[in-house]
């Protein structure tokens, strides 16, 4: 499950490279948070078998997806309306 | 100070208080009333005297309603790691306007948080009536525009859950 997780970072790290604009690296910075870190997570809770650190690595995975699509609205409402231009087509 | 008040206040300090002595596993005086201090603050600062709730949850549609989400993260997390490997990187970005009408402030944050936590999709704009959401391709839309995550959010938010 590391592993997974661990594929995803690396693909999103990629992607942040790749990508041309705020807009669409933002796409994969939401892969880190809900896949990566989900599946590093996962697999760190299960490792040692069920203990109270378990449920502490569940509270962090809660926190860690709630705020984290709020963090991507923020930055991606900020750039918009301080007028970065997406490369996006616009069908507003 | 009404009977409202004190029983939430009470509640909310007994809630944090519980998840306070999970996480520090340290039952000795010191620690349990500085943790009981500091859970009576968050539940004092936190507690509103007039809060009404002004939203229903149905409780077992939320239930559902996790596992189907990390479903579609998943197919479009492969699908977005698909699109940024490809070496030609063959992404359409697209910026559209979605209109939903949700009914409370509750239903919007959990569409819009939806959305943004899905790869491939981004909410850029949210507000009562209408979503604007940068979406990487043409694929990734298909959730949003077939209104199939509008009607979920509505299953856990049901109708006549009131606008503010």
């Amino acid at each position: 499950m590391i592993g997974i997780g661990l594929f995803f970072l690396v693909v999103a790290a990629v992607g942040m490279v790749r990508l041309p604009d705020v807009f669409t690296r933002s796409h994969a910075v939401s892969l880190t948070d809900s896949l990566g870190a989900f599946f590093v997570l996962m697999g760190l809770a299960t490792y040692h078998g069920f203990s109270t650190n378990t449920f502490r690595i569940l509270v962090v995975l809660a926190l860690l997806i709630l705020v984290n699509p709020v963090i991507s609205h923020a930055t991606v409402r900020a750039a918009l309306r301080s007028g970065q231009k997406p490369v996006a087509e616009d069908r507003r | 100070m009404n009977a409202i008040y004190t029983k939430r206040l009470a509640y909310w300090t007994a809630v944090l208080f519980v998840l306070w002595l999970m996480l520090s596993e340290s039952f000795n005086a010191l620690h349990m009333a500085v943790g009981f201090s500091a859970a009576l603050l968050v539940a004092l600062l936190r507690t509103d005297l007039r809060a009404e709730r002004t939203y229903v949850i149905r409780w077992w549609r939320a239930l559902l309603y996790i596992p189907w989400l990390f479903s579609r993260i998943l197919v479009s997390g492969v699908h977005v790691s698909y699109l940024i490997l490809h070496p030609r990187l063959p992404i359409k970005p697209v910026l559209f306007r979605h209109r939903a009408d949700l009914g409370s402030d509750e239903a919007v944050l959990l569409m819009g948080n939806s959305i943004t936590l899905t790869p491939g999709t981004v909410t850029v704009e949210a507000d009562d009536e209408e979503l604007i959401v940068h979406a990487l391709d043409e694929d990734s839309t298909g959730d949003v525009l077939s209104q199939r995550l509008e009607k979920m959010v509505a299953r856990v938010f049901p109708a006549g859950g009131g606008r503010r």
